[in-house]
């Protein structure tokens, strides 16, 4: 549900205006760039804008209310022409739904930046988080929900703000919550309806334009790092239930698996110098880069 | 009975005649005349108008006016006979307006009158409203009046950047021929017992449509284009030669409905 005219108080019409002005300036050099290396790109954006338009027009079932309401579809973009040029082709999409009463003439800026830039870059951004450890469908789902989630949160913080400068958080609270009996089915929706497009859409003629699925090493460290994590966090959890102090492993190594540690070592000047967490940031970063660079290579002389 | 058919046939022939030209000559006048209507702003104007008379809409700090405008509005669509798609296109900023005046009147103020409701949650509630329905019912009657070539027109003669101008003119033209293929592969799938079922059957149906729909017209619209550009057709030719210049009437009316913009908010502020 775009905002409509009369609604937001000017300065906020100038202030999102001048946001969204930003970021249309940046994806309109990116697309012209990439117009001049692969002119069919031009054809390729206006049409997903059209689908753009047609998705956040077509009215979608909501179940639960009885009522119906539509999806953003700007996740879905990104994923297929990139996010940057999401904001060009959903400015021009909002433009064109404010001659059908869709949102408004003074209210684009902030419709395009709740829609066409909060949405569309939160939603590819998860994507991209996910791509390498789940499958298309999966990614691009998740994608659709948050981007459809954060476009209905960026909208309730455009409305407390230009309604209720005194008491933003409350009633961005209010608002978000107002809208949560038609927008949370429809961000289930949009996750499913985002997930069977891409699903179709990857299986047919346009997998080579769509990002690839991770390869096998980056997934399987992704989950021996979940698995890791987990079995610390359980064993901790655990142990904290059994009585146990929390106070780490030091005196455990110190103890036991080397009792000939110096105290006064590199490893523990090294803490000391930049305090536990960064240290050991500072450890992983250094282990984890040398391990992946010479993987191959270890895995060739093995 | 009938023996008006074996007499004189003049008469008969007369009214018969004079009747149906009229009829015809009539709602030709009442067409051109609803069309002079609605072009007597030129759509360069119209849209800086629009951009001003929203903006002063919501500076004002009474509902009267708003209100006044909206009633009017609701008057110019009956005289130009667009009210029924007019009232549709009204529904959506009108519940969104209503879901902000629940919301101002349940929650702000301290003056509590009963059941929760705050005089000045209800005030302030009821301005929004107010302005939102003048602001969009304006939109409404002002927008929906152009074509999509004249809203083309209007962005290039305010220098939008020609990428823009590129896209939106495929998109408009890709949107139509997406609707109608939409409708088209949605009716073929229910005559095929689609589209029918529990909610992710519906999902899973319609989205199988879109994947398909734009799997597709990704192809299409690639050929077409590459013919286009194989036919002399370039991406940035488009520019501000031939563009209409604005008349002096044209200013005139710009200036005057500047001048009851600013009027207006001085009464309003006169309140």
């Amino acid at each position: 549900m775009h905002i409509s005219d009369g609604i937001l108080e000017p300065k906020w019409i100038f202030f999102w205006y001048a946001i969204s002005i930003f970021f249309i300036g940046l994806g309109l050099r990116i697309i012209n760039k990439r117009i001049k290396e692969e002119p069919v790109y031009l054809p390729r954006l206006s049409l997903i804008g059209a689908v753009v338009f047609v998705i956040s027009v077509w009215h979608i079932p909501v179940p639960i209310t009885g009522s119906s309401s539509h999806p953003v579809g700007t996740p879905m973009s990104s994923i297929i022409v990139g996010p940057s040029a999401t904001v060009v082709i959903s400015a021009i999409a909002l433009f064109f739904q404010a001659f059908v009463a869709h949102g408004g003439l003074t209210t684009i800026g902030a419709n395009t930046f709740s829609m066409g830039i909060a949405g569309n870059f939160g939603g590819y951004f998860v994507y991209r988080l996910l791509k390498n450890v789940s499958p298309l469908w999966f990614s691009a789902g998740i994608a659709g929900l948050i981007g459809s989630i954060i476009t209905y949160l960026t909208t309730a913080l455009q409305l407390a703000l230009s309604l209720n400068p005194g008491n933003v958080l409350n009633y961005w609270k209010l608002y978000s919550l107002g809208f949560i009996p038609t927008q949370l089915p429809l961000a289930f929706a949009e996750f499913a309806f985002t997930a069977y497009v891409m699903k179709y859409i990857s299986e047919t003629t346009y997998k080579e334009n769509l990002s690839p699925a991770g390869d096998r090493f980056s997934r399987n460290a992704l989950l021996l790092m979940l698995s890791i994590t987990s079995i610390i966090v359980i064993g901790a959890y655990i142990g904290y239930l059994g009585g146990a102090s929390m106070a780490g492993t030091d005196s455990t190594v110190e103890a036991t698996a080397k009792p000939e540690a110096s105290p006064g070592g590199i490893g523990t000047r090294l803490m000391s110098y930049l305090g536990e967490p960064l240290g050991f940031a500072l450890v992983g970063i250094t282990g984890g880069l040398f391990t992946g660079y010479f993987w191959s290579e270890f895995r060739r002389r093995s | 009975m009938l023996e008006w058919l074996s007499t004189d046939p003049l008469n008969g022939i007369i009214i018969t005649i004079t009747f149906f030209i009229s009829v015809i000559i009539g709602r030709h006048l009442r067409i051109k005349r609803a069309e002079n209507i609605r072009k007597f702003i030129d759509p360069r104007i119209k849209i800086l108008i629009l951009f001003f008379l929203i903006i002063s809409i919501t500076l004002m700090g009474h509902w009267y006016i708003p209100i006044g405008i909206f009633v009017l509005c609701i008057f110019i669509s009956l005289k130009l006979a667009i009210f029924r798609n007019f009232g549709k296109k009204l529904v959506f900023p009108v519940l969104l307006a209503f879901f902000i005046l629940v919301i101002q009147t349940l929650t702000y103020g301290t003056n509590i009158i009963n059941y929760g409701i705050s005089r000045e949650g209800f005030e302030s509630g009821f301005l929004i409203f107010a302005r939102v329905v003048a602001a969009a019912s304006l939109s409404i009657l002002f927008l929906s009046t152009d074509s999509e070539n004249e809203i083309l027109e209007t962005m290039r003669w305010y220098r939008v950047p020609v990428t823009i101008l590129d896209i939106s003119s495929l998109m408009s033209r890709y949107i139509k021929a997406f609707s109608m293929e939409a409708k088209r592969m949605k009716l073929a799938q229910v005559s095929r017992c689609g589209l029918s079922g529990g909610y992710m059957k519906k999902m899973h149906d319609i989205a199988s449509i879109t994947g398909a729909l734009i799997t597709r017209a990704l192809v299409r619209a690639e050929l077409v284009y590459r013919a286009m550009l194989s036919r002399g057709w370039k991406h940035d030719q488009l520019s501000l030669e031939g563009a209409q210049a604005l008349n002096s009437m044209d200013f005139l009316m710009g200036f005057v409905l500047l001048a009851g913009i600013i009027i207006l908010i001085g009464i309003d502020r006169g309140m």
